[in-house]
Parts: C-alpha cells; sequence; structure tokens
C-alpha cells in the first residue's frame, strides 16, 4: 500500500541533518542524557558525629539490647561475642548484673541460628554460678521449652544449656516448682517414651522420634537424664545443726534463691506437675509411680540397641537401681492416694 | 563455618503445617510428636505467664503458633489436650486487656474452633466471650467478639432452636441490663437480642421482655437502643427476610457454566450446594409460615410497661434525656397506648405544653398524640388538647403550613376518637375548605369528610352532603357513643362475593342455552337452596345455619358444580333490587357457609388487589380518612401529618433534581445522543448497522454507487422486491427464528 503523506514526513525526519549556526553550541542529539548534577551538602551515611565514644557501661547495655532484640544473626551473636568477653575479663565487667543479662539472653536458647545459641552458651557459662542459681526457674523454663522445639538442632543444644543449668543449680533445679516433674517429663517425651501412653492393647513399633535420629543424640540425653537423677536423689548427709545456724534460722533472712516458695503467695493452686518435691522422698516417689515404668522400658530397648545408646542406657539403669535402692512404695501416703481414696 | 546438610525429612518437619497436617491424618502414629508439641506448649504457657504484658515479640511468636496448632489437633487427643480449653480461657479473660492484639485474636478464634468441633459447648464458649466483650475497651476486639458471638449463636440454632442455650444467654443478657441500670454495658445486651430478633433466631418473649428491661435503664444510650428495637425491629426483620427470599440461584446457569468450563471436582461441589440451596429454598416456601408476632405484641402487661415508661422518662421534672430521645420513648408509648388500648389519663394532659407551633419537631409530638388515641379515651381528656391545636395553630394569622398540619392532626385524632369534638368548633374549622391555600383547604375537606361519616349532625345542614343528609333522615346513619364497639366483619369479604358473582355472570354468558339440562338436573336442590337461603337471611335461625353448613360441605369436594348451582339461581331473581339483597346476603357469606381454602386464597389475592389499586390512588379520595397504610399496627408518623410534599413549595434544589431527573448526566454541552453514544462506547459496546453505514469510508462506497447507476429497470425492480419482501420477513437474518 502506498503510505500516506503523514508516514512519508516521519520517515524523513530520520535522515534530516541537524543545522548548525555560527555563535549557537550545537543540538542536543535525541538520545543525551544529563548527568550534571548540583548539590549543596555532602551527606555522609553511618558516620556518628559525637566527639567522644560511648563509655563501657553504655556500650555493654547497647550490646545487651543487641543480643536480644536484633534481627539480624550475625549482629546478635557478635554482641553475644562482647558481652562475652566483658564478663570474662579480670576483674569481670557487669554494669547491669546477672539477673538482668539472663532474663535478656535466655529467650535465645530457642534462637533460629546455630552460632548465636553456641556463643550464648559460652556466656552463660561465663557468669558467676552462685549469682546465675537465682534465676534458675526461668531458665529451666526456657531450657525445657528449648528441649521440645521443633527443630532438632536447637532441642540438640538445649542439652548443652541443661547441661550449665545441672552445674550452677544442682539442688535448687530439682526442688523448685515444677523443677523435678515437668523436667521429667520433658525428657520422656523427647526420648519419646511417654509417661501418660496407656499401656492397654496393641504396643506400638518402639519409635526413637524423629529428634533422636543420631544415637549420639539419644546417648547424650540418657546420659544427661541419669545425671539429673544423680542430683535429684542425692543420699542426704545429715548436717548437724550449730548453735548459730539456730539463731539464723530465727532472726535472719534466708539466703536461698527460692525461700519462701513453699507458701506459694502469689501462683495459683498447683496441680501435681507444678508441685514443689523438696525431699528426696519425694522425689522418689514421684519417679516411681509416674516415671519408673516408661523409663525402665525404654532402658530396656536401649541396651537392645549397643553401642553408646546402650552404654549410656546401662549407666542410667544403674543410677536408677542405686538411688532407688532405699525406697519403699507404701512408705508414703501421698495427696493423690488420698484423692484416690475419695 | 560449613553448612550443616539438612536430611529432606527433618526439613519438612520444621513447620508447623505439614506437622499439623500429619498428626490430623494419623493421629495415633504421631502421639509423640504431638506429646512433644504438648510440652512445648506448656513451657511456652509457662514463659508467657512470667509476664504476660511485656512479653517479647519472640514468644508472643511461638505460643501464638503453639496455640494455633493444639487447637487445630485437640479433638484427635480429647484426653491429652483435657486442660487446654480452660487455659484458653483463663489467659484470654484474664490478660485480654493486656495481650498482644494478634495473640488475642488468635486465642477466641481457637476457643471458636474448639466449638467447631464441638470440643467445648456453645454455653462454655459464650459464657467466656460475653464478658469480655462487655468489658474489653479496644474496639476492633468487641467487633470480633460480637460477630464470634453471634455467629456461634446462630449456628447452634441453625439445625433446630436450641433452647436451653438461649435460655441460658437470654438469663446472661437480662442480668446484665437488670444488674446495673445505669452502666452503659447494657448496649450489648440491646444489640445481640436485636441481631438475633432480626434473624429471626429469637422469636419468643423472653428476649422482648430484655428490651422491656433496658426501656426502663437510666443511660440514655440503652433506652435509645431499646426504644428503637420496639419501634424498628419488626420492620427490620420483615425487611431482612424479603432480603434474603429474593436472592435465587439460577440452576440453568450453573449447569451451563459447567458445560463451558473445565470441568472440577469444584466446580461439581459447587453445583451439587447451588441444587441443594435449591431444594431448601423450595421446602422453605412450602412450609407453613411461621408465626412472628411482633414485639409489641409480645409484651406482658403492657400497661404497667407504658405506664412506667412515662412516669420514669417523660412525665417527671428530674430526667435529662435529650428531645430525640424524649420523643423516641413518646412515639413506644402512644404506640402502645394506641394498640391495645391502654388507659394512661395523665398523658394527655402532659401534651398539652408541648403543642405550640414554636416548639421543635412538634409534628412528631402531634402524630404521637394521635396515635395515643383510641375510641375509648375520655373525650374529656382531649377536647381542652384539641382546642388548644386549633386556638394555636388554626387561625387566619398563622401560616398556611402551620394551619394545615393543625386540621391535620385535628382529624387524625378525631378519627380515632370523634366525640372529642365540639359542635361550634367543628362548624369553624370546615370552614377553612374556601381557604387559598391547598394544603389547608385538603386537610379541612378531610375533617369534613371524616365528619360526615361518623358525626353527620354536627355539621351545618348544608355541609352534609347528600349520603348524610338521607343517613340521617333514614336513620341509618347514628353517631356512635362513648365505648360502642363497630360489629366486626371479614375484611375485602364484599370483595369475594363480588368477584363470585362475576364468576357466575361469566360462566352463564359461556354456557348460553347449553345450560338448560344441567339446570333441571340441579333444579330440586336449588329451589331447596334458595328457599333456605331466604330463610336463613330473614330470621337467621340456628336451623338454617346448620343446613347450610351441610349444604356447602357437599360442595366443597367438586367446586365447579357451586357455581353451575349459582347459575341457577341466578335465573330466579332479575330484578335489581333482589340482587342487592343477594349481594347483602353474599356479605355474610361468613356466618353462612364455610370458606373453602380456594375461597381464601381468592380473598387474599382480591385484598392485596385492592390493596395495590389504593397505593395506585385510584381511590385515594374514599380511604383518605383512613390510616393510609391500612394496617392498625403500623403507627402514625410525623409524615401523615404534615402536608403532603407536593402541596409544599419547592425549593430551588429540589426543583432541579426534579427537572434532571430521567436525564444523562452533562459535564460538557453536549447533545443527549451524543452523551448516550460516548458512554455505549466508554461500556465497550458496539455501534449500530446504521452507524456503521454512515461511517463507511467513502471510497469503498463509490463502486456500489456507480454500479447502481447502472443498473436496468428489471434489476432495479429485483432489488426493490427483494428490499419489501425482507423487510416483511424481518430482515435478512429473520426475526424470532
Amino acid at each position: 500500500m502506498g503510505s500516506s503523506a503523514k508516514k512519508k514526513k516521519e520517515k524523513k525526519k530520520d535522515f534530516q541533518k541537524p543545522k548548525y549556526k555560527v555563535g549557537k553550541t550545537a543540538p542536543k542529539a535525541s538520545n543525551f542524557t544529563d548527568t550534571s548534577f548540583k548539590s549543596r551538602a555532602i551527606v555522609m551515611n553511618q558516620q556518628s558525629l559525637s566527639t567522644a565514644a560511648p563509655d563501657v557501661v553504655q556500650q555493654f547495655k547497647h550490646n545487651l539490647s543487641l543480643a536480644s532484640s536484633s534481627k539480624n544473626d550475625k549482629q546478635r551473636r557478635d554482641a553475644l561475642a562482647y558481652l562475652t568477653s566483658q564478663l570474662s575479663s579480670q576483674p569481670p565487667v557487669n554494669p547491669v548484673g546477672t539477673n538482668n543479662i539472663l532474663s535478656k539472653v535466655l529467650p535465645l536458647i530457642s534462637d533460629r541460628s546455630t552460632p548465636a545459641r553456641s556463643q550464648l552458651l559460652k556466656l552463660l557459662q561465663a557468669l558467676p554460678k552462685d549469682e546465675a542459681k537465682h534465676s534458675t526457674r526461668e531458665a529451666i523454663t526456657f531450657i525445657r521449652a528449648g528441649m521440645t522445639h521443633l527443630s532438632a538442632d536447637i532441642s540438640n543444644d538445649s542439652l548443652g544449656f541443661l547441661e550449665w543449668l545441672l552445674d550452677v543449680a544442682d539442688d535448687d533445679l530439682v526442688g523448685i516448682p515444677g523443677g523435678w516433674f515437668k523436667t521429667l517429663t520433658t525428657f520422656c517425651v523427647i526420648m519419646g517414651w511417654s509417661p501418660s501412653s496407656s499401656a492397654a492393647g496393641w504396643t506400638s513399633a518402639p519409635r526413637t522420634g524423629p529428634q533422636a535420629k543420631g544415637a549420639q543424640v539419644l546417648a547424650r540425653q540418657m546420659s544427661l537424664l541419669s545425671r539429673f537423677i544423680q542430683i535429684g536423689m542425692k543420699p542426704v548427709i545429715p548436717v548437724i545443726p550449730s548453735r548459730q545456724d539456730y539463731w539464723d534460722n530465727l532472726y535472719r533472712i534466708p539466703r536461698d534463691p527460692h525461700a519462701f516458695e513453699y507458701l506459694n503467695l502469689f501462683g495459683g493452686t498447683r496441680d501435681e506437675a507444678n508441685e514443689m518435691h523438696t525431699t528426696r522422698e519425694a522425689r522418689q516417689e514421684v519417679l516411681s509411680r509416674k516415671f519408673l515404668d516408661p523409663i525402665s522400658k525404654g532402658i530396656e530397648r536401649a541396651k537392645k540397641e549397643g553401642g553408646a545408646v546402650g552404654r549410656a542406657a546401662t549407666e542410667l539403669d544403674q543410677v536408677l537401681t542405686d538411688r532407688m535402692r532405699d525406697y519403699t512404695a507404701s512408705e508414703l501416703i501421698t495427696d493423690q492416694y488420698l484423692l484416690d481414696l475419695w | 563455618m560449613v553448612k550443616r546438610k539438612v536430611a529432606a525429612l527433618e526439613k519438612i518437619d520444621a513447620d508447623f503445617a505439614s506437622l499439623q497436617y500429619k498428626i490430623r491424618r494419623d493421629p495415633k502414629s504421631y502421639k509423640d510428636d504431638f506429646m512433644k508439641q504438648w510440652e512445648q506448649y506448656e513451657a511456652q504457657r509457662e514463659i508467657f505467664f512470667m509476664s504476660p504484658t511485656t512479653a517479647a515479640a519472640d514468644s508472643v511468636e511461638s505460643f501464638h503458633n503453639m496455640i494455633d496448632l493444639i487447637a487445630h489437633v485437640a479433638d484427635c487427643y480429647p484426653e491429652e489436650t483435657r486442660t487446654f480449653q480452660d487455659d484458653l480461657k483463663a489467659i484470654v479473660s484474664q490478660n485480654h486487656e493486656t495481650l498482644h492484639p494478634e495473640l488475642r485474636d488468635k486465642v477466641v478464634g481457637s476457643l471458636v474452633l474448639l466449638r467447631r468441633k464441638e470440643v467445648i459447648d456453645s454455653t462454655a464458649l459464650l459464657t467466656t466471650l460475653f464478658p469480655i466483650l462487655v468489658s474489653s475497651r479496644s474496639k476492633s476486639m468487641r467487633a470480633m467478639l460480637f460477630q464470634k458471638i453471634l455467629n456461634d449463636l446462630r449456628n447452634s440454632n441453625s439445625k433446630s432452636t436450641n433452647h436451653p442455650l438461649n435460655r441460658t444467654i437470654q438469663a446472661v443478657l437480662y442480668n446484665l441490663i437488670t444488674a446495673d441500670r445505669s452502666s452503659p454495658r447494657a448496649i450489648w445486651a440491646i444489640k445481640l437480642t436485636r441481631e438475633l430478633w432480626k434473624r429471626q433466631i429469637w422469636t419468643d418473649a423472653k428476649p422482648v421482655d430484655i428490651m422491656k428491661e433496658a426501656c426502663l435503664a437510666d443511660n440514655e444510650k440503652v433506652i435509645v437502643g431499646a426504644v428503637r428495637f420496639f419501634l424498628g425491629g419488626d420492620k427490620e426483620r420483615e425487611e431482612l427476610e424479603d432480603e434474603s427470599s429474593d436472592e435465587e440461584i439460577d440452576l440453568a446457569k450453573v449447569r451451563h457454566q459447567i458445560t463451558i468450563n473445565k470441568k472440577s471436582r469444584k466446580q461439581n461441589q459447587a453445583y451439587k450446594k447451588a441444587v441443594d440451596k435449591v431444594k431448601r429454598q423450595e421446602k422453605k416456601k412450602s412450609k407453613p409460615h411461621p408465626l412472628n408476632f411482633s414485639a409489641l405484641h409480645l409484651l406482658h402487661d403492657p400497661q404497667d410497661f407504658a405506664e412506667e415508661l412515662f412516669t420514669k422518662h417523660l412525665q417527671g421534672t428530674k430526667n435529662k434525656l435529650s428531645l430525640d430521645t424524649k420523643l423516641l420513648i413518646l412515639q413506644l408509648v402512644t404506640r402502645l397506648v394506641g394498640l391495645h388500648k391502654l388507659t394512661i389519663v395523665p398523658l394527655y394532659s402532659w401534651f398539652i405544653k408541648y403543642l405550640t407551633p414554636k416548639q421543635q419537631s412538634v409534628t412528631s409530638i402531634l402524630a404521637s398524640l394521635a396515635q395515643g388515641v383510641h375510641n375509648l379515651v375520655p373525650p374529656d381528656a382531649l377536647e381542652p388538647l384539641i382546642q388548644k391545636i386549633a386556638n394555636e395553630f388554626v387561625s387566619e394569622a398563622s401560616a398556611s403550613e402551620v394551619a394545615a398540619v393543625g386540621l391535620n392532626a385535628i382529624r387524625e385524632v378525631c378519627s380515632r376518637q370523634s366525640l372529642a369534638m365540639t359542635e361550634t368548633l367543628l362548624q369553624d374549622l370546615v370552614q377553612y375548605r374556601k381557604s387559598k391555600d391547598k394544603g389547608v383547604m385538603m386537610a379541612a375537606k378531610g375533617l369534613l369528610s371524616l365528619y360526615r361519616e361518623v358525626g353527620a349532625e354536627m355539621l351545618k345542614r348544608r355541609d352534609r352532603g347528600k349520603e348524610a343528609t338521607m343517613g340521617l333522615s333514614s336513620g341509618g346513619m347514628k353517631q356512635r357513643k362513648f365505648g360502642e364497639e363497630e360489629v366486626g366483619g371479614i375484611e375485602g369479604l364484599d370483595l369475594l362475593a363480588k368477584w363470585k358473582e362475576e364468576q357466575r355472570e361469566r360462566k352463564r354468558a359461556e354456557k348460553g342455552d347449553g345450560s338448560d339440562v344441567s339446570d333441571d338436573e340441579k333444579d330440586p336442590e336449588d329451589g331447596f337452596n334458595s328457599d333456605e337461603w331466604e330463610v336463613g337471611s330473614e330470621d337467621s335461625s340456628d336451623s338454617g345455619e346448620w343446613i347450610n353448613v351441610e349444604h356447602s360441605s357437599d360442595e366443597e369436594d367438586e367446586p365447579a358444580p357451586k357455581k353451575r348451582k349459582g347459575d341457577g339461581d341466578d335465573e330466579d331473581k332479575e330484578s335489581a333490587q333482589d340482587a342487592a339483597a343477594e349481594l347483602e346476603r353474599m356479605t355474610k357469606l361468613a356466618t353462612t357457609t364455610i370458606l373453602t381454602p380456594a375461597d381464601l386464597a381468592k380473598l387474599q389475592e382480591l385484598r392485596a388487589a385492592s390493596s395495590v389499586q389504593k397505593a395506585m390512588g385510584s381511590k385515594f379520595r374514599k380511604q383518605q380518612n383512613q390510616n393510609p397504610d391500612g394496617h392498625v399496627d403500623d403507627g402514625l408518623t410525623a409524615e401523615n401529618i404534615e402536608a403532603p410534599i407536593r402541596l409544599r413549595k419547592l425549593t430551588k434544589e429540589e426543583k432541579v433534581a426534579l427537572a434532571k431527573e430521567g436525564k444523562p448526566d452533562r459535564e460538557e454541552h453536549k447533545s443527549t445522543t451524543a452523551i448516550r453514544k460516548s458512554k455505549k462506547e466508554a461500556a465497550g459496546k458496539s455501534t449500530s448497522n446504521k452507524e456503521k453505514q454512515r461511517k463507511k469510508n467513502f471510497l469503498m462506497t463509490l463502486g456500489k454507487a456507480k454500479s447502481k447507476q447502472k443498473r436496468s429497470l428489471v434489476e432495479t425492480r429485483k432489488v426493490l422486491r427483494g428490499h419489501v419482501e425482507r423487510s416483511t420477513r424481518g430482515g435478512r437474518r429473520r426475526n424470532g427464528t
């Protein structure tokens, strides 16, 4: 088809030469880009303008808040590392107090980044033991949450934290409300020896659960459990009361971390799981009533596996028989027994 | 650092959605996993409760996830999750003020989920949620809770009415209102009740009782809510019902859609659902209409209620309610008085001070006054009111609108209690029919025609009109005395009689001579029949009626011979007087025969038709004196008192709006067709053939034009013939085929 006058004109335009004129700048090409810029000030990002560097206290607090609330994995880890270095220096720098640090960093037990968790363990180990033990109750709660976490990594790492806590607060841990019962439940659950499963009917195939894929993990869990039981049912060494103790008892404020916990002044009514089991007998009783059966079944199964798991199981078995030797079932009349009578 | 290899299974395990899916698929084998998550939940809960107010975002989120997971699988492990519901209840009822909003919503949602899975029952859910709804300070929370509560109540009442639950909730609401009369919390009880009333879930007397208590509250908001319920709740209910019955599914369309689109299970299910719905709707249609009494009728002891309302909110000087509220309450009180014919004597004297043209929204007050009058109100109480209205409103000096309003109000009052009028006043007022203002004139004429019917002797002789004069002279028309009741009848019965008459006429015309044989056959019966009728109409003895009943029950089996029988009846009577007597007799149809269901249906139809006719205005004049909407239960509004809108002078805006009605929008100055065309184009519609022809390129038409010139006469004839033929057939494409 013959094109219109308009189209012809358009075509012509492409081949027209620019006309130069004397005394005028050459016309710009159609694809010319203007690269000139104007600026009144040069702005530099990320530069502190303060003349004085922040003091140590400020920096410590800043890092603490970074560790607890930063969204960046690396930043968290670095902040934790900084805190660890400050705490392990001689003399240790700790402007906020152990308790405050713990309350900030304990939620990191379930942190999603592995390096941050391992750094956290180092930090915890750097804390003074006698101060850290005042936060046992919070710590064990977070550790239990970590142990049952959906992610296998987190739950494995939580064992390390539990180890630390056993080091820090052995007697306190098993004596606080829920410390004995709930921790044992958690152990049973993560190892797949569920305490509340009904024994009647068919038994399901032995499952170690998705977490204990590696035999190593199971072995570690068992050895930790045996340590926990050991601590929980330590033979009582009778202490000869001195004269000083008598007066202390009357006139001094007790220095234990949970001195008046047994009064339960602020909490609601406690169920069995949240009960305090302060004496060895009480703990023995709970263990034999609720957990002995599933644990011994689990031990039997684990022994058959042999290897590291078998060894750990044997060890656990030994501890269990050793500690439960002096226990007789009908000795105590428990609340539960009374309730059952009702 | 070397990245640890993650096994595929482990990866999958690490999210809650897949775990939840697996657990739900096979709860038994995933019990260990569940137990672990349960422990995790316990731990998270503990962490959360260590500091519920200052929980970190992370802990809130993980707790949120855990609650979600457990709630979804709770029905698989009822034994293990025994404590879950109590935990949730405790969390939300103790901490709802401080909880993170997302977590709070999740907890409420989980509770509702548990209810859906029937882990907990409705009572437990509602008794948890309702106190929170009442006490929460967060608006979004309240909105959500209200929705959830409402939904749950609807669901639990969907299959059959859940009486125990309804009773419980009603008791809760009642207690909420009566416990603290001055608190605004009761507003929630009102909202809930009103919503459920609207949806016809609660239709008995108990919700009405709740509202009644709310009317007597001390908080203004509560009062207004409850009063509005009585004034508008039933209308709302009817509207909703109409709406829901309107939406209908076109099954054919759905079926067609399936043939076009890709076949999928989802579509199949949608079709099944549609079929189900249509079936349900049909079933619903064939079901007998549920008896829904209006709230005003379900009131227990309306006399006490109205009196209390009046003395508490209106009569005293102490109450600080706004005028609007007072008007609403007044409407309710007078509506009750009019509807139930209650006697509250101080009510009428209370009106006196409000009856001045300067009073704010006086038309509404006047409407209330008229509404509160019935034939058992002592005329002495009304007389001063009418006098006052006449003095204040109706005078030469007052504006025409004011006078019209006054006259209308007086007419409305007098149409309910005609004895309240004095002779001199009436004769005065009637003279306004000569007024130059149309509104006043019409109002005065209305009053006049009212009194021609109810009290003609009070009018001057020349005002009475023909009918009233004749009635008075023959003694057929008498003013009713105080307390005298009219003899009742069935509305529209005369219409039915007339219709039957016409039907008979038609039948006879159709049959003509051929009906002789059948007439002969029926003859003895007919003779018996007509005799019986006459006897019955003369002395209306018991025996006559009995025989008639038997006779009509024979007829019921076959409606056709009944009409033929009528033919014979009719042929006997030929004079006009006889026909009139027949009509009279037929209006007594109900006392002499049993109306068959077909008759009743016809009656209903005729009534509807006549009411439509009335609305169309063909009999407007006749109906002016009665309540325009026709039903006694409907209240009187200010609009009825004000002059009709056409009589008023229109404002400029109204005139413009009237002129613009039905014309297209006009931003720029264009012809109407141009605007229409551009609209069509914008809607993506095609042009017409004419348009196409007109727009066709000139060069393309040249060839045809040239060849046209060269055509021979024969060819031209052929073409023209073809054109004519085509147009008779309806175009090339044949209309209608």
